[in-house]
């Protein structure tokens, strides 16, 4: 080939990747989470399935003809830092937020949204509150809240023998919201609450809690936490012994993520799931499958939330024709989305996608130990009643 | 005018060309400042300058007392804490006017510190710097485990009113307008803290600082000036945390908390404690350094840290002494 050819190759290949970007400007995605705090192993979660959601994107040939970018800054689970490094993300150009896994973080930046120019999509914050009584404009939750917890819980709540319960919660908003919705949800069922105990993030030593609970007589426990705190707890509960003698549940506690580092002290633990790999649809099926491939695991029930994320930002950004946050932000909304979990509406009232919810144990299965779903409750059943008043 | 008066001052007191040194640069800084959001464009930079300018503040708290006293504090970002939160609750629960929560924010902490100073004053050393520690993470518990005053670990988000002092409050969260309030409140901090120096009480205080006993001896009140330095030392610091409460329209514990104390101490002694600008400056690089380091490598906190150890082993005496001994060097060359 000459070489006048091989330059003008050269400079069409550029002028045509020029107009390419000039056509479709990328879609910046900036990821605030926690990668060394209490939550760095949802953090983990996160990024594992940001890179694969960012990956798949951009391998097939981008969103509606549009690259996908991202960047992460560590927020520690810090709601001071986690407002930082949101905000210099955003003046960075990556004004598409999400990532965050403390419900506090998340409630930290809600209001900055329209100030920044900004979106935020929860993927992991739990707190009603975000989209109930201090929801705000450009604000979005993909993940299942803490009513919708509550709401399944209570079946099975209602079916169990344990007359007496207690509460262990992180003391952040997700953790006192969590605990106050069990509590009625006991209540109601004509039942007795006996303790209600508020660790601080990044408790090491449980056994102050656990003597409590033994000595309040409860005769089952509902844990809140997650992460290194759930690792801690879950553990010195077996040492401890309460494991074995009481009926030991949560949220977020015994998820794929900590069974893995729990084994035994896990088995047994009923628990909320939120996703899990082994729901059997097509959709579903073909992503655990890529999942598998690239990672050699299934995902987890924060990746298949985080994942789940994506796809709904992605089709709305096809939907807008626009990674521009104003376009994005009135895209999102009251739509259907297509998802690994099933058709799935964006609420447009309060911006929270109605999904289905699970309960479960964790048991053998295949050798392993995993917590396997006994109970699905519709989307409809677990929708939490409308407490936004922000349009 | 003003330079004419000031000559008349220069030829009877020798001590006036000083105070006429100190408003000049002060005049000259604060043009500076105003001029910034022409100067520079990105938003980005605006913002980070005006965070760096606030631990500026913070740093130059603990700085002078190291300076004026000779106490190392290691909870100096009670005050810190304690001058955003009285802001952000008062105004968050509407108790107050938006005007008077401003100045109750900076009188509160103002006066707890004069009165803790009475005491602290008479304490040194390790003992001074347990105390200040202890009463330091007392404050950032309390901020922890009552929900009820501003939602606990999560922090308290909340809307300022609609104007503050006349001004459109939103202005404040703009930052364009927020570094040049920053800047401004530095500046006059600085100018400020030189002229106090100088002053009666600051001469008393540093004399205490260097021989109680002999002070008082010679008839000084010793109680007193030094709870003023420990005053003004908190006034800086919760002026600092007014603006960020103020431009983040957010609260958390962390404010409180002794690790902010001990990098202010950090940056102070990075920059030069012995020196009234010194703890600025320590402040504004280490932030920087802090943000560049961020921003390549995830394990920045050893750059940082290597960094420390560095200008701490070669320059004994800060960056503002290691300038001041080179410029003197340079000086006594033929």
């Amino acid at each position: 080939m000459s070489k006048t050819m091989m330059t003008g190759l050269a400079l069409a290949a550029a002028l045509s990747a020029a107009g390419a970007a000039r056509a479709a400007d990328p879609l910046k995605i900036g990821v605030a989470t926690d990668l060394s705090g209490t939550y760095a192993s949802l953090g983990d979660e996160v990024m594992r399935a940001t890179r694969f959601a960012v990956d798949e994107a951009n391998a097939a040939g981008g969103v509606d003809g549009r690259k996908v970018e991202f960047k992460s800054y560590d927020t520690e689970a810090k709601p001071d830092l986690a407002r930082r490094q949101v905000e210099k993300l955003v003046m960075e150009g990556y004004p598409v937020v999400t990532g965050m896994i403390a419900s506090g973080e998340g409630l930290a930046i809600a209001p900055l949204m329209e100030r920044w120019g900004s979106i935020y999509i929860s993927v992991v914050n739990k707190a009603d509150e975000l989209t109930g009584a201090n929801c705000a404009k450009r604000v979005f939750r993909v993940n299942t809240q803490s009513a919708m917890d509550a709401a399944t819980v209570k079946p099975w709540l209602k079916e169990r023998k344990e007359k007496k319960w207690a509460v262990v919660a992180i003391d952040i908003a997700w953790g006192r919201g969590s605990a106050t919705l069990f509590s009625e949800a006991v209540k109601s069922t004509g039942k007795e609450m006996v303790a209600e105990l508020f660790p601080p993030a990044n408790t090491n030593d449980f056994a102050p809690y656990i003597e409590q609970i033994k000595k309040a007589g409860a005769e089952g426990v509902w844990v809140v936490l997650a992460g290194r705190d759930a690792i801690n707890f879950a553990q010195q509960s077996k040492q401890f012994g309460l494991t074995d003698a009481i009926t030991v549940a949560g949220v977020s506690f015994t998820t794929d993520g900590t069974v893995k580092t729990l084994g035994d002290a896990a088995k047994g633990v009923f628990g909320i799931i939120n996703y899990s790999s082994t729901l059997d649809t097509p959709e579903n099926n073909s992503f655990v499958k890529a999942w598998t491939e690239k990672y050699k695991v299934p995902p987890t029930n924060f990746e298949g939330e985080a994942y789940l994320g994506y796809q709904v930002l992605f089709q709305a950004v096809k939907d807008a024709k626009s990674v521009k946050t104003d376009d994005i932000a009135k895209a999102l909304p009251g739509k259907a989305y297509d998802t690994i979990m099933g058709k799935l509406v964006m609420r447009a009232e309060d911006r929270q996608l109605l999904k289905p919810n699970y309960f479960g144990v964790v048991e053998m299965v295949n050798g392993e130990l995993r917590p396997v779903v006994k109970t699905t409750v519709s989307a409809a059943d677990v929708a939490p009643a409308v407490a936004c008043k922000v349009n | 005018m003003t330079s004419a008066v000031d000559k008349a001052a220069l030829a009877k007191r020798p001590v006036m060309p000083r105070t006429a040194r100190i408003l000049g640069f002060a005049a000259l800084a604060l043009a500076l400042g105003v001029a910034m959001p022409w100067l520079v464009s990105s938003k980005l930079t605006l913002s980070l300058t005006t965070q760096a300018i606030v631990d500026a503040l913070l740093a130059t708290s603990v700085g002078f007392l190291v300076l004026q006293n000779g106490r190392v504090s290691f909870g100096q970002a009670a005050f810190f804490g304690l001058g955003g939160y009285a802001f952000g609750v008062l105004v968050a629960r509407q108790l107050v006017a938006p005007e008077v929560a401003f100045l109750l924010a900076l009188a509160l902490p103002t006066l707890v510190a004069f009165l803790l100073g009475l005491v602290f004053a008479r304490i040194a050393g390790v003992a001074h710097a347990m105390l200040t520690l202890a009463v330091g993470q007392a404050f950032y518990e309390i901020a922890f485990r009552w929900r009820e005053l501003a939602k606990g670990d999560d922090g308290m988000s909340f809307e300022l009113p609609q104007r503050i002092f006349g001004f459109a409050s939103s202005s404040l969260q703009d930052p364009a307008v927020m570094v040049v309030v920053a800047w401004s409140a530095l500046v006059l901090a600085l100018a400020g803290l030189a002229l106090f120096v100088n002053s009666r009480i600051g001469q008393i205080a540093a004399a205490v600082r260097d021989n109680e006993e002999r002070a008082r001896f010679i008839g000084h009140d010793t109680a007193i000036p030094p709870a003023i330095v420990y005053a003004i030392a908190a006034f800086l610091a919760a002026l600092a945390g007014l603006l960020q409460a103020t431009y983040n329209g957010y609260i958390a514990p962390q404010m409180f908390h002794w690790s902010l104390s001990g990098t202010a101490l950090i940056m102070a002694v990075v920059g030069g404690a012995q020196f009234i600008v010194g703890p600025a400056i320590g402040a504004v690089c280490f932030f920087f350094l802090k943000d560049f380091a961020g921003r390549f490598a995830e394990f920045w906190p050893a750059i940082v840290g290597t960094v420390l150890v560095a200008v701490t082993l070669l320059m004994p005496q800060g960056m503002v002494g290691l300038a001041f001994r080179l410029w003197a060097a340079r000086r006594s060359k033929p």
